[in-house]
């Protein structure tokens, strides 16, 4: 079994690696998602263009599903006023209608003239009329009834042949079914190129009848009306409607047998043919191939910049779990010192301690005096470690959130001077002067503040060189605050450190820091005075002094 | 387990709570309302001895013949292929029956003993029709019937042996009569002929004279002949002719000219005429104002009506047949609630007997009461209708269905109403309105819808709505309406005209193309065309009127959901134009509910069709009404 190996690990090569593999993969996405948005494109020139032959063709489908089929609404009751009407609606409508020709015909089982007859069916015709743009009033009637003979052969054409198709049909039908759809398309519908010709559908009991007109031997029969149009289509005005300008350059109608020469081979085509009456055209659709590049890059662009958006993301992420991991590492060496120095400091005390009750335990017949030396010195290095836990206690306290304050009425000059005392006591070179303003007492926690003073008061002992181990403490208020004011004319802190002072574990390299400091005072100080509501700053010029405030709030 | 069936109690107790309607009314399933009469047709011998009557035998209708006194009945006949469409008694003894087209589309009859023996049968050539003439006979054996053996078109009188079957050509049609009369002797002297359009009478004063015609009247006016009177002279006919409303004259076939004033009411056509003794003379005469009113002519009729109507309150009587002495009476009795039952009255006795009710599966206590109701239209012309309000209802704020009948040369009746009680039941309010251009209210009243389809008219059956909404019985967000034939093309119409007024729409074998309506006339002989032109519009004059007034050209302005019924057959209509119809509204996105029958013409007969589109139209309006 492999046992983990508990130890510092490097990152860097990791980072490096990470790095070097997104940056590679950024360029293969960026690679392929550029091809892939080339090949959609030119997947969508090939395929986008049924949208533009819909769209092109809407007007015309609306007029052979509604307008035609609205014809046999009128049951065959239209004559050459009401007919007129119908076209000249649809002629400014649909600019692809060049010419309508209306011919107004009868059913019968008489012999016609001018029309079409097999067996006893007759189709005959009263009337054609044109109409058209270009169609002058006076040339709308092509022929008449009663010039009988003068229909000519181009004009009766599409006649002819509808006609036919319902003989053809009439002789064959079954009247007792329902007329399929299917059987009206093939019927009454003639369509070839560019040209629609329809004529209305009867009703099934006309059909029963013109079956009976055509196979009985009936007297002469009523006239039974049909009408007959026949629409002649201009492809070329059908309005192209391109509904995909980024994809095709030029959208036009060719006849179907149009090729693009050879010479341009930097032109992408494609071609649609159009529905049934104009199928020998087709639309025809062509780009520059740079022109369709362009398309991509625009489409590209977004898709690149979200790529590389996260790439940036992922590169930021990298770097603030590598600025992380400095960080803790730096912390972590920190605790190692802070550790390292906690032992130097408990050492001595322990030293003192051991070789005291060494000397008591070897030494024999010990003076009264040197008991009581030894009693000394034991006392005074228990008390030393006691402080040390005490702070290191307060410290983590502090830092769980686990004290409580218990505020009481603090007599600041007292107060004050009663510390001062102690320290006179402890180094009798150390010079304090205090200076309290108009101020007798202030509600705080006594065992807290005391815990700034002795700190600071230490400090400004512990860093200071000898001759100058003064400090000035001022107590006055600002505002609405009190502020305790601790002058040294000590050492100082370089500018550059300032900021870091009130870390934890942090200590200025300075050869007076072997001197029983573990970089936890000012730190626990601070703690301290946020943990009261205040705040506490420092002002320092290296070799003239530092100057602490600690500000509290009143009250 | 104890408190978790409990709990499902409760559920079960809220989900009935739920499922009542509020006003605790049961819905009747459909198949109750559109049930047939199981017995029908009665007749009575001539001697008053017999009974005879159409039942259903294994699904087809056969003949049965019972005696007055006694309910036990024998079935004379068992056909299983072809049903009996009507019977007469042929003296005491034996019956003419007439029955349904056969597969080769004939009308055959036949002719039947009493007690089921001698048949025999008549029968016409393939695709032609035996119709009885007159069931007296004469010379022992002989009574007359009607035939287009000859040609399809006509149809000529022949004499029938009813014991042999054998028919004898009696009087050949010359050409143009569609319609003859026999006197009490046995003889076909008085036809009445036209085109359709014009009506003329024939008269001949005897056998060997030619007919000659004696008077014409255009299609706005009627002569109709009933019978002749006891001098052949004059003849009992029905003539608004000089006179706006429908009365009971003598005329007078030698100068052609009306003789005599018999009755006329001053507010309404006569519907019936009721004719008793040796001679015919006319007793009892029927008009309808709100309701059925019956004018009795005689002394002794008047105490037999008075006994009936003593005997039975409250409801419409209808005479359907007597015997020669007349001491029998045949009866058929109705009302708004009551599909009805037939009697038999023994006028001597002056006893009433119940032979069989005509749809035993309505209790007249869940039927609605049908109120006549009357508004003002656009011009002010007065509208008489019917509104039937749901039972137990305020009669306030409720969902209505508006019924315009077809026609629309008809009227609505005030009398048992399938469709009606079916839609109050579902819980409407139905408004059903006799517009302008609907019979029984006089000439003008009829032709004032003419040439007004889809404009006067149409304002009509608006202001029954707009009533409705100020008298407070409609919920204004709830009105639908529904209609066949003339009120299917009127619901179309309305659908059309006013988008916001109705929720949805139902059209029954609508007409909707008045193109196609008009092309179903033989309209290229002219009195036809004459006649179209006046009443519905002139096809290449008034294009634009008939444009507008036919759906099929409007589709665009449809906003409201549409439930359309159609038989493939029907000749109204193109049901190729209605296919076209429903997928325009379809692509335009109207919620369209289709229900096509191919093989069914205007009015759909196989009873699970009818049947099928009530549903659907109680789901439809259920679906748009009910639901907020």
């Amino acid at each position: 079994m492999k046992t983990r190996i508990l130890s510092y690990r490097k990152n860097f090569t990791l980072i490096v690696s990470f790095v070097v593999l997104i940056s590679i993969l950024l360029i293969i996405v960026l690679l392929v998602s550029y091809r892939l948005t080339g090949k959609a494109v030119e997947n969508e020139f090939a395929a986008a263009k049924v949208d533009v032959l819909e769209k092109t063709i809407a007007p015309y489908n609306t007029f052979f599903q509604n307008k035609i089929p609205e014809i046999s609404f009128y049951q065959g009751f239209l004559d050459s006023s009401s007919a007129a009407k119908y076209a000249q609606s649809l002629i400014k409508t649909y600019p692809f209608i060049k010419r309508i020709l209306f011919y107004d015909a009868q059913v019968s089982n008489r012999d016609v003239k001018d029309g079409l007859r097999t067996s006893n069916f007759s189709l005959g015709l009263k009337g054609l009329y044109q109409f058209g743009k270009n169609v002058s009033k006076d040339s709308v009637s092509l022929f008449d009834k009663s010039k009988p003979g003068s229909l000519s052969l181009k004009n009766g054409d599409e006649f002819n042949k509808i006609g036919l198709k319902l003989a053809s049909y009439i002789s064959n039908v079954d009247t007792a079914k329902v007329l399929a759809t299917d059987e009206i398309f093939s019927v009454f519908y003639n369509i070839s190129n560019n040209k629609i010709t329809y004529m209305n559908v009867p009703r099934r009991e006309d059909i029963k009848i013109y079956k009976d007109l055509m196979l009985g031997n009936l007297a002469q029969s009523p006239f039974y009306e049909q009408d007959v149009f026949s629409f002649e289509l201009d492809p070329y005005q059908l309005s192209i409607k391109n509904t995909h300008p980024e994809l095709y350059q030029q959208v036009s109608i060719k006849p179907l047998s149009f090729e693009l020469g050879l010479q341009s081979p930097n032109i992408l085509t494609t071609e649609i043919a159009l529905p049934l009456a104009f199928s020998n055209f087709k639309l025809y659709f062509s780009s520059d191939i740079s022109f369709l590049n362009q398309e991509i890059r625009r489409r590209f662009l977004p898709v690149g910049f979200g790529i590389i958006a996260i790439y940036g993301i992922l590169l930021l992420l990298m770097f603030l779990i590598s600025r992380n991991l400095k960080v803790n590492q730096k912390l972590f060496s920190l605790q190692y010192d802070f550790i390292n120095n906690f032992t130097h400091e408990f050492k001595t005390p322990v030293a003192v301690i051991k070789i005291a009750g060494n000397n008591i335990l070897n030494t024999k017949d010990l003076s009264e005096l040197e008991l009581k030396r030894y009693g000394k010195i034991l006392d005074e290095e228990a008390d030393k470690l006691n402080d040390l836990m005490n702070r290191l206690l307060s410290f983590t306290q502090i830092e769980n959130g686990s004290i409580k304050i218990n505020n009481e009425e603090i007599n600041l000059a007292v107060f004050s001077q009663n510390i001062i005392d102690a320290f006179q006591l402890k180094y009798n070179d150390y010079d304090i002067q205090l200076d309290i303003k108009k101020l007798n007492s202030f509600k705080s926690d006594p065992v807290l503040l005391s815990s700034i003073f002795y700190n600071l008061i230490e400090n400004a002992y512990k860093y200071a060189n000898h001759g100058s181990k003064f400090l000035k403490i001022s107590i006055f208020k600002r505002q609405k605050n009190i502020v305790f004011s601790f002058k040294d004319k000590g050492i100082g802190i370089p500018k550059a450190e300032l900021e870091n002072i009130f870390r934890k574990f942090y200590r200025i390299q300075s050869r007076y820091n072997q001197q029983g400091s573990v970089g936890l005072g000012l730190a626990f100080c601070k703690e301290l005075v946020t943990f009261m509501n205040g705040s506490i700053n420092v002002e320092s010029k290296p070799g003239k002094g530092s100057a602490f405030e600690v500000i509290l709030p009143l009250g | 387990m104890r408190s978790c069936s409990k709990k499902y109690y409760w559920i079960i107790l809220l989900l009935l709570a739920a499922c009542k309607t509020p006003a605790d009314v049961e819905i009747i399933p459909v198949e109750s309302f559109f049930a047939t009469a199981s017995q029908y047709n009665y007749r009575i011998s001539p001697n008053g001895k017999n009974l005879a009557f159409l039942k259903n035998y294994n699904g087809k209708v056969n003949v049965f013949v019972r005696t007055v006194d006694d309910t036990t009945s024998l079935r004379l006949t068992s056909f299983t292929d072809v049903s009996v469409r009507s019977l007469n008694w042929v003296g005491d003894d034996r019956l003419f029956c007439e029955k349904e087209q056969d597969s080769t589309k004939t009308f055959n009859a036949f002719l039947i003993g009493k007690n089921g023996n001698s048949y025999v049968e008549v029968n016409a050539m393939p695709g032609a029709k035996i119709n009885i003439l007159n069931n007296t006979v004469h010379h022992g054996s002989q009574i007359l019937i009607t035939s287009n053996d000859k040609n399809q078109s006509l149809f000529d009188v022949y004499q029938l042996n009813i014991e042999t079957g054998n028919k004898r050509l009696f009087v050949k049609n010359p050409g143009n009569i569609f319609l003859w009369f026999a006197d009490n002797t046995g003889n076909v002297n008085l036809g009445l002929g036209g085109d359709g359009v014009n009506e003329t009478i024939y008269f001949r004063k005897n056998n060997q004279d030619a007919f000659k015609a004696v008077i014409s009247n255009n299609f706005k006016s009627t002569l109709q002949p009933l019978a002749f009177t006891k001098n052949k002279r004059f003849i009992y006919a029905l003539s608004n002719l000089n006179r706006d409303k429908l009365a009971l004259v003598e005329f007078d076939l030698f100068t052609g000219k009306e003789a005599k004033l018999i009755y006329q009411n001053p507010q309404a056509d006569i519907s019936e005429v009721f004719s008793a003794g040796a001679d015919a003379v006319p007793v009892a005469i029927t008009y309808e104002l709100a309701k059925r009113q019956t004018h009795l002519l005689d002394k002794k009729y008047q105490s037999i009506y008075d006994d009936i109507t003593k005997k039975l309150p409250n409801r419409e009587i209808q005479i359907i047949d007597k015997d020669t002495l007349a001491q029998h009476l045949i009866l058929k009795t109705y009302t708004d609630k009551n599909p009805g039952a037939y009697f038999i009255y023994d006028i001597n006795k002056k006893s009433l007997t119940k032979l069989s009710a005509i749809n035993n599966k309505i209790n007249p206590d869940e039927m609605c009461e049908m109120k006549p109701i009357s508004y003002k239209s656009t011009d002010g012309l007065t509208i008489y209708g019917y509104l039937t309000l749901p039972q137990n209802s305020k009669g306030e704020n409720l969902p209505c269905v508006v019924m315009p009948h077809s026609g629309p040369s008809i009227r609505n009746n005030w009398g048992f109403s399938a469709e009606v009680q079916f839609l109050a039941n579902q819980g409407y309010a139905v408004l059903q309105m006799n517009y302008r251009g609907s019979a029984g209210y006089g000439k003008a009243f009829q032709t004032a819808g003419f040439k007004n389809w889809g404009t006067k008219m149409q304002d009509d059956i608006y202001y029954g709505v707009k009533w409705l909404i100020k008298e407070r019985i409609a919920d204004p967000k709830k009105v639908a309406i529904f209609g066949y034939g003339f009120g299917g093309y009127s619901a179309l119409n309305q659908a059309i005209m006013y988008p916001t007024t109705y929720k949805c729409a139902a059209s029954y074998s609508g007409y909707i193309n008045l193109f196609t309506y008009i092309k179903g006339f033989p309209a290229y002989f002219k009195p036809y065309k004459l006649m179209l032109n006046e009443i519905i519009g002139n096809p290449e004059a008034d294009i634009e009127y008939l444009k507008r007034s036919s759906p099929v050209f409007q589709v665009d302005k449809i906003k409201t959901p549409i439930l359309i019924a159609q038989g493939g057959k029907d000749a109204k209509v193109n049901v190729n134009e209605t296919n076209q119809f429903v997928k325009e509204l379809r692509k335009r996105k109207i919620s369209v509910e289709y229900i096509l029958n191919e093989n069914e013409t205007q009015l759909f007969k196989d009873p699970e069709h009818k049947l099928a589109l009530y549903k659907q139209l109680g789901a439809f309006l259920d679906k748009h009404l009910k639901t907020q």
